[in-house]
């Protein structure tokens, strides 16, 4: 199996593989920031796809029924600071709540809006409760 | 009582601390006493870890909220069966779940062996122990399942509503008893290593437990899908999660491992390679539980940072400097003369599965990780998400299917061109028939119609590999066709099971291609009595109403759906909020059928008198196929595994075959 053609097959293999990873990779990479670095960030993130993680801020979600649109905005961990308004055209997730932490991925066209493709709640753990008791 | 559940595994740490030392020292001075005594302390750790399981469980059951894990995740009104599973419900309990299957096969193992494979025993005894030894150093001084609660509590804090269903409570057991069965397997590699009897007898021995690992890798992972499926409400069953690509991965160098022994049987080929694969196969498994419990790589599943992460990864990399250091020790030895004739060649073909399923693997590793290698290069997160595992891993994904049907046909060595179109003349022209046809049918996907292009020739290739042998056996033998094919079947387990675990495969590519490539979503609000189209179905929102329960409050929709003009179903999504966790879950409605299933989550209801309803429905073609494959895969399996009437026999005799074998020793 040390021969010739052990190691041909192989670099056939490892050739494909290199190369689909390659080509694949830059068309589908999602930036992740949370709130705060995201709205820190001095780079252009126009044509980037976007992933921020934050907190859904008390009192700003609205439900639009007509045109199914979800809308709210994204405060940091502390719950202060500066917002980000989140535009989603889809229905509220299960989890989905005021003060609970989510993952909206997407992007900023213009106007500031985050304009989300997919929003995620993350899950109450699997593995651990809310509150890790210390 | 829960002070002899920390006692126990406090005592269980020295006794496999002893049990590794022993076993060691024994191999080497050749004292045979202290093997000996490593194995009765294998069966003593392995006491010791069960009766710390049963005090924690017992705890659970009763309801003992003087214990933290059991405040946490268990709570009076939870029904008892989810008492029970609530050992795995958490952290430190999955954990000692772990510790204690590992207990439990390597007292196993040691005990099918008691009589056999002398040399290499002490070994398997220390490689158990010590990795037993390292899942009770975190019971002990990391996460402790019996710490106990700050203050008293009256009632705990309940199981997540998300894990009350009957599919996550048999998942991670079966998940992590084919991790930890991968555990026998590598024991016995690294025993063969230290050894230097390289033969495939490590492998022989071990048969049994490689693919009992595969059987449960198998049923882990579907198991996963199921119940992202029913519960998760996003319509899907498969999100390449770092959490799921955790449990693929071992699942997949698994299976080149179950394919790259035939060829070390066989042609005794491929030496190295197998050593290398149980060696990542059993890293794999570390790593997944490294994955999903130290919060190194943040997803859906939300993990906590516990602090367990440096210790996993000195555990990971001791392992793989050991491995690295008894391979290269051994190549000399393990370099076998045996070449590769040619490409066109069943051992070509073996080998290229594996490489095609060691590929998957790293682009599956590559895109889990990719955000921390992305974050130490250059600064930034970045992650890739479902669409870089599916452009990848289907091109490779197919090559594979391919390759499944030409494997276990093609001639050994060198396939002639008469062996090629005897073999392959029909699944070819079947295959490609059927791909055609379902393009030109308006399936207008070019991986789908390969998809089905490549099954239809694998499916060939195995009905006709059933044929040729029950022909055969009618040729010499006077029997029926039914009796010929059991005959055939229970006098060649391991190739006929290895078959149906194919066909298996291609029932679960067909319904993944399908599913995947064209199914239908539709988002609609709408009123009482209004009516939406989705495919080839019209649903009408009729009604909703609000139900209270002990647990919940629920408000239930009724949808009707026709389709061609003509009733098909009713389908009631649910939106439930479990009282105590006060979280919201919504449980999906779902119309299984051969051909689609209707999949219909209830987003919301507003207005007076549920005016308005806002609901999200999927008819997703050829669900039911994958899960029906899977079941085949299983079925397959088990086939492959059952004792034959001549292993049974030689198993009768093995006794006497060891003692004339310990006799020359």
């Amino acid at each position: 199996m040390q021969g010739k053609r052990f190691f041909i097959a192989a670099a056939i293999v490892v050739a494909a593989v290199g190369y689909l990873i390659y080509s694949v990779t830059p068309g589908t990479s999602v930036y992740c920031y949370t709130v705060e670095e995201f709205l820190a960030l001095n780079e252009p993130t126009a044509g980037r796809k976007l992933r921020v993680l934050g907190r859904v801020s008390p009192g700003s979600v609205q439900w639009n029924a007509e045109q199914g649109k979800l809308s709210f905005a994204l405060v940091g961990s502390d719950g202060g600071g500066r917002s980000l308004p989140v535009a989603y055209p889809g229905i509220k997730p299960a989890m989905f709540a005021e003060g609970r932490e989510v993952i909206v991925e997407g992007n900023v066209e213009s106007g500031g809006v985050f304009h989300a493709d997919t929003l995620m709640t993350k899950c109450p753990s699997k593995y651990e409760a809310e509150q890790p008791a210390e | 009582m829960n002070e002899l559940g920390a006692l126990s595994l406090r005592l269980a740490f020295l006794v496999s601390l002893y049990a590794f030392g022993a076993a060691l020292w024994g191999a080497y001075r050749r004292r045979r006493s202290f093997v000996l005594s490593a194995r009765s302390a294998t069966y003593a750790s392995c006491a010791l870890v069960s009766v710390a399981t049963f005090v924690l469980w017992r705890a659970l059951v009763v309801r003992d909220f003087s214990l933290l894990y059991v405040a946490e995740y268990s709570s009076r009104d939870l029904p008892t069966g989810y008492a029970i599973t609530a050992l795995w419900g958490g952290q430190t309990g999955s954990l000692l779940l772990w510790a204690w299957i590992l207990a439990l096969c390597a007292a196993l193992a040691q005990w099918q062996n008691r009589e056999r494979n002398r040399e290499l025993m002490p070994y398997v005894t220390a490689v158990t122990q010590a990795t037993l030894n390292f899942f009770l150093f975190l019971l002990i001084f990391v996460t402790d399942p019996f710490e106990r609660v700050p203050r008293m509590v009256q009632d705990g804090a309940g199981l997540n509503p998300l894990l009350q269903n009957p599919w996550m409570a048999i998942h991670p057991p079966s998940l992590y008893l084919g991790f930890v069965t991968v555990t026998i397997p590598f024991a016995f590699a690294v025993a063969a290593l230290a050894t230097g009897r390289l033969g495939d007898a490590w492998i022989r021995t071990t048969r049994r437990w490689t693919l009992a690992a595969w059987f449960f890798l198998t049923i882990g992972n579907l198991l996963g899908a199921q119940w992202a499926y029913l519960e998760l409400g996003w319509g899907g069953y498969w999100a390449w999660d770092p959490v799921e690509n955790a449990a693929l991965m071992p699942w997949l160098t698994m299976t080149a491992f179950l394919h790259s022994v035939i060829i070390q049987e066989k042609k005794d080929m491929l030496r190295v390679w197998n050593m290398v694969l149980i060696v990542l196969s059993f890293l794999l498994t570390i790593f997944g539980t490294f994955l999903t419990r130290s919060g190194v790589i943040s997803s859906v599943h939300s993990f906590t940072k516990s602090g367990l992460g440096p210790y996993f990864i000195v555990f990971m990399l001791t392992t793989l400097a050991a491995s690295a250091l008894l391979i290269s020790y051994r190549l000399p030895q393990l370099r076998s003369d045996n070449e590769l004739d040619s490409f066109l060649s069943r051992e070509a073909t073996f080998l290229f599965n594996n490489l095609l399923l060691l590929g998957i693997t790293f682009a599956t590793l590559w895109g889990t990780i990719f955000p921390i290698i992305s974050e130490a290069v250059r600064g930034t997160k970045i992650t890739v998400g479902p669409p870089f595992f599916n452009k990848v891993n289907t091109p490779l994904g197919l090559a594979l299917l391919f390759l499944t049907g030409v494997g276990p046909v093609i001639a050994w060595r060198r396939a002639t061109a008469r062996n090629l179109t005897r073999q392959f003349a029909l699944p070819f022209l079947l295959g490609t028939a059927a791909g055609i046809t379902v393009f030109a049918a308006g399936y207008h996907h070019f991986y789908a119609c390969v998809a089905v292009a490549f099954s239809v020739f694998v499916f060939t290739t195995i009905i006709d590999e059933f044929r040729r042998g029950t022909q055969a056996r009618r040729a010499l033998v006077h029997e029926g066709i039914g009796q010929a094919l059991g005959r055939l079947v229970a006098k060649n387990r391991r190739r006929y099971g290895g078959y149906i675990v194919h066909a298996g495969v291609v029932f679960a590519m067909i319904g993944i291609a399908a599913s995947s490539a064209f199914r239908t979503e539709a988002q609609v609000t709408v009123d009482k009595g209004e009516s939406f189209r989705a495919g080839s179905f019209d649903f009408t929102y009729e009604n909703a109403r609000e139900v209270s329960k002990p647990h919940y409050a629920a408000v239930i929709a009724d949808i009707s759906v026709k389709k061609n003009g003509k009733h098909f179903a009713t389908m009631h999504p649910e939106k439930r909020i479990y009282r105590r966790q006060q979280q919201p879950t919504s449980e999906v409605a779902l119309k299984i059928s051969p051909w689609e299933d209707l999949y219909v989550v209830l987003g919301g209801i507003e207005g007076r008198e549920a005016k308005q309803a806002t609901i999200l429905v999927y008819v997703n073609p050829l669900v039911s196929w994958i899960w029906l494959g899977g079941l085949v895969m299983v079925a397959g399996t088990i086939v492959a595994v059952w004792p034959s009437a001549a292993e049974k026999r030689s198993l009768a005799f093995s006794r006497e075959e060891v003692s004339v074998e310990a006799w020359l020793d």
